[in-house]
């Protein structure tokens, strides 16, 4: 070559568009273009639906509630509508809440390192597998029956009282949380389980190959591992607890003060019998006795708060769990 | 002793322990199962079956039943006929069950094809949100808003008048329930659909598309038939919640034992009913009885084997599909 | 050598010593604590009385037992549902609470053995909405509008409602409904298209919120504010005619117990017959006996 001119790449056209333009809906078929629409009615719909509850909700509550409500001792009388707050429920809903995910935690954590790691015989982790979807999909109120059936025998009579004529009273605190612990079992027992499913096998493997017995991985490496899947699945568990009715109305018996029964402190309060933020709406609407849809809205607001910061709580765990997986090349983005 | 404990435990302990306590959940269900069959029993034995059927009007029956206070009744105390709260049970989770699938599929559909990025990001929260308010809100929502509404706005008096001599038509009744149970389960269903839609692989989609369907078309004949399996999970979720819902039927369903008849023309919409969740919270405190306390208990027996049911139904659906599945 | 198994147990992946020593720390104290909260209580022995029954007089036991309550320094707790007259009869008759509350005297049908306490009077009112106040009814009226034979407000003459009427009426359980049907229907029975409330408060909310609504209550509930009281014949539903003897919706509540009332139970069923501070109670909304009536016996 006698010049060396300067090699010009040959043109291309233009890189082709990452999205192509849509089609315009008006050129598909009539019933694709229903489709379309109804979708549309749909989620609009359900956009208003939300936006209609939440404000309503919340306009009702913030004229209706007022700080010392929550403060305050519902009064002891039938007619709740002049006085008394809801110090007691918002007490008990607290109550349920701890007791229920403290005995169902460790319990699902367990059976899912149980079925995931060992598993053996194969015929009894099936049975447990279907034996807690059958808790998943069995309705709260056949677990305030069974609830109500069980502590009554004259076995669990410490955990209530027994009545002067041999009966026992089979409702408290204690009944209606091991109760609502069986309700939050199922999630915590699946979010644990698919995290360690989610869990690469070199982990494992590693842990094997420095010569740590299999407890001692589970124990060590894999319990910080599955951390935050655990506190997910617990935190839902929660949610579900607070939100239960049936169960309370059934086994907590439902009085509006939290009456401790004999007394040592935290036993008898455990022991004695009380209301949920959830059993006070109900008794305050129009279905129950109270006679206060004021106090039934406040409440009814509280709740929702509540369950708003445990959705919150829901979110920025597994948001903090999933970064904690990148780190640990579980998850690869 | 406690020094025993701290050693570190052997695998075969180990495993044993953890085993012993996985199996807490198939003891309670078999407990379950035993407590309520047992206590439910006295009503099989004396009707056998028949009591699922139709005959009389079950709220004189439960009255005459709580009225006996004897602490052996006479097999003839046991003479409830369930089918109009079975009747009632179906008529309202059904319904809702139907609105609830079409209405979720739609709005899945809406919020991982349709909707601008910003409403999808928002709503994806919003309705985890929905799916986990309790239940006595809607509860609540229905009997304060609704029910007057209905009542006052919608049946008219003649509506009344035509009914006067068998019930009273007041708001509550199957319009009012199937709206708040169909408001209840359609945010999880929701839920569990956008979940399963999104981890579609989005080549798939982009497949179809390219085969020339319309992005709505290829939608629903690519990615909603990949996660039929799913939705199949979620509807019997779904249809397990309702059926088993106690505590709203119980505000907004009129608490009359009365088969709403379909060929009442319009009426039929407000006609009060029942369901059996519902009665076994209203007779909480007859339970002592003893011929009230056998029929509560085969309710329970009843809704807890149509929960079985649903998750082996379920199973067994989701089978043959599981050549299309993506995700469990 | 190197004894691995004396290591293992002081060595984890992330190298941190694992502190074995702290539980037993903790253990003594928690002993002593538990110890010094034990006896005391033991040495408490404190009784709950249970309660179960009529709806009607539930305010009344709760003021009653709360007073109680309070004179006996916390000694002696109470729990008291609800559930009907009936159930608390047969929850007493099977030894599931220790004392039963009823709203009628003792018939046929209810189980042996027990003791009916009766401890104060009181009385049943036809009630209606606020927005129609019915001034008066008679009987016939009443039965009519009961039993279903009349179904229309502008039947009734004295109402300003118009349209079908909403009739309440109480599940059977109740014990206000026998003193109703026995007393202000003349024995008829009510109708079995009314809707049936379980509950007293259930019944008010109902006849309150539904402006072509009837029912009957009993008097803490009737003569509440939001609802009309109707008389009965020409005469109002008071508590001075009642006294004065021409109203005739008229029973007694009764506590049951199964045998003669023993120790606690006995001491609480002779405190509200006897003593002064629970008549004074008693005479809030209720009527009070005068003197302690001979209590009834079932066969």
């Amino acid at each position: 070559m006698a010049h060396a001119e300067p090699v010009t790449p040959p043109q291309l056209s233009a890189p082709p568009r990452r999205s192509g333009r849509r089609s315009s809906v008006r050129s598909w078929r009539r019933s694709d273009q229903l489709i379309w629409l109804l979708a549309w009615l749909a989620g609009t719909g359900l956009c208003v639906a939300v936006a209609a509850i939440v404000t309503f909700l919340a306009a009702k509550g913030i004229s209706d509630l007022n700080p010392t409500l929550l403060v305050t001792r519902p009064s002891v009388s039938l007619d709740q509508s002049h006085s008394g707050g809801f110090l007691d429920p918002l007490i008990g809903t607290l109550t349920m809440a701890v007791i229920g995910t403290l005995i169902a935690t460790p319990i699902a954590v367990l059976s899912a390192f149980w079925v995931v790691e060992y598993g053996r015989p194969r015929w009894l982790a099936g049975i447990v597998e279907t034996s807690i979807e059958m808790v998943a999909g069995t309705p709260d109120i056949v677990f305030a029956i069974f609830g109500l059936a069980l502590f009554q025998l004259g076995f669990f009579a410490p955990l209530s009282f027994r009545a002067s004529g041999g009966g026992v009273y089979g409702r408290s605190f204690i009944a209606a949380g091991i109760m609502m612990s069986l309700l939050a079992l199922p999630l915590t027992y699946t979010a644990t389980r698919n995290g360690l499913r989610a869990t690469p096998r070199q982990l494992r493997e590693a842990s094997v190959a420095l010569g740590k017995t299999r407890i001692a991985t589970i124990r060590r490496v894999l319990l910080p591992n599955v951390r935050s899947d655990i506190a997910t699945g617990a935190t839902l568990g929660m949610g579900r607890i607070i939100g239960s009715t049936a169960i309370v109305v059934l086994l907590l018996g439902a009085t509006l003060q939290n009456n401790s029964q004999g007394n040592v402190p935290l036993l008898g309060f455990l022991r004695g019998t009380g209301s949920t933020l959830t059993s006070y709406i109900f008794e305050n609407s129009p279905s129950g006795e109270g006679n206060a849809p004021q106090k039934a809205y406040a409440a009814a607001f509280v709740l929702l708060l509540l369950v708003l910061a445990l959705n919150g709580l829901v979110a920025r765990i597994s948001r903090v769990g999933a970064a904690g997986a990148v780190n640990a090349g579980r998850l690869s983005l | 002793m406690l020094d025993r404990l701290r050693r570190p435990w052997s695998d075969d302990r180990a495993e044993r322990t953890l085993g012993a306590i996985a199996c807490l959940a198939a003891i309670a269900i078999a407990l379950m199962v035993v407590f309520v069959a047992q206590r439910a029993w006295p009503t099989f034995q004396r009707e056998g079956l028949s009591w699922l059927g139709s005959g009389g009007n079950v709220d004189s029956q439960l009255g005459s039943m709580a009225f006996n206070t004897s602490a052996h009744p006479a097999a003839s105390a046991y003479h409830l006929r369930a089918w109009p709260l079975i009747y009632g049970t179906l008529l309202t989770s059904g319904f809702a069950v139907i609105f609830g699938l079409a209405i979720s599929l739609l709005t899945a559909i809406f919020v991982v094809d349709l909707a601008p990025p910003v409403l999808r990001r928002a709503m994806t929260p919003v309705i985890r949100l929905l799916a986990s308010v309790p239940s006595v809100i809607y509860g609540l929502i229905g009997i304060l808003v609704l029910v007057p509404f209905v009542g006052n706005d919608l049946i008219t008096s003649g509506q009344k008048e035509s009914v006067v001599n068998v019930i009273q038509l007041t708001g509550a009744g199957l319009l009012v329930s199937v709206a708040i149970l169909t408001l209840m389960i359609t945010p999880i269903m929701t839920a569990l659909t956008i979940e399963a839609l999104a981890s579609v692989p989005r080549s798939w989609h982009e497949g179809a598309v390219a085969l020339g369907l319309n992005p709505l078309r290829a939608t629903i004949a690519v990615s909603l038939r990949a996660i039929r399996p799913a939705i199949v999970a979620a509807t019997a979720l779904a249809a397990a919640r309702a059926i088993g819902e106690a505590i709203v039927i119980d505000m907004v369903s009129g608490g009359k034992a009365f088969t709403p008849k379909p060929w009442d023309g319009l009426i039929f919409i407000y006609e009060p009913l029942r369901s059996l969740a519902s009665t076994i919270i209203d007779q909480g405190e007859n339970l002592t009885e003893p011929a009230i306390r056998s029929s509560i208990y085969a309710f329970a027996l009843l809704l807890m084997f149509s929960g079985f049911m649903l998750s082996v139904a379920s199973r067994l659906i989701r089978r043959p599909l599981r050549k299309y599945e993506l995700s469990s | 050598m190197l004894n691995l198994h004396v290591l293992s147990p002081t060595l984890s992946l992330n190298g941190a010593r694992p502190q074995m020593r702290r539980p037993r720390r903790y253990i003594a104290p928690l002993v002593v604590i538990a110890a010094l909260v034990a006896v005391p209580a033991i040495a408490y022995a404190a009784t709950t009385i249970s309660m179960s029954g009529a709806t009607a007089s539930f305010p009344l036991l709760e003021l009653l037992s709360a007073k109680y309550h309070q004179l006996k320094h916390g000694q002696v707790s109470f729990r008291i549902s609800q559930g009907g007259a009936s159930v608390g009869i047969s929850d007493a008759a099977a030894g599931r609470v220790s004392i039963g509350n009823s709203s009628r005297p003792p018939q046929a049908g209810d189980p042996s053995g027990l003791v009916f306490y009766p401890i104060a009077k009181y009385f049943v009112c036809v009630v209606t909405n606020p927005a129609n106040p019915v001034s008066n009814l008679t009987t016939s009226q009443v039965q009519q509008i009961f039993t279903g034979k009349v179904r229309n407000w502008s039947q009734v003459s004295g109402a300003t409602a118009t349209g079908p009427i909403d009739v309440y009426s109480r599940t059977s359980v109740a014990g206000v409904l026998t003193t109703f049907q026995n007393t202000l229907l003349s024995g008829s029975k009510v109708g079995s298209f009314a809707t049936q409330e379980p509950s007293e408060g259930l019944m008010q909310n109902s006849v309150k919120k539904d402006p072509a609504g009837i029912g009957f209550l009993s008097d803490y509930f009737a003569l509440a504010k939001g609802i009309n009281a109707v008389g009965y014949n020409g005469t109002g539903c008071s508590v001075a005619n009642v006294v004065g003897g021409s109203y005739p919706g008229v029973s007694d509540f009764y506590e049951v117990t199964r045998g003669p009332a023993t120790g606690q139970n006995e001491a609480f069923i002779y405190w509200i017959e006897s003593s002064a501070v629970a008549k004074k109670i008693i005479e809030s909304n209720w009527i009070p006996l005068g003197k302690i009536q001979p209590a009834i016996k079932t066969p």
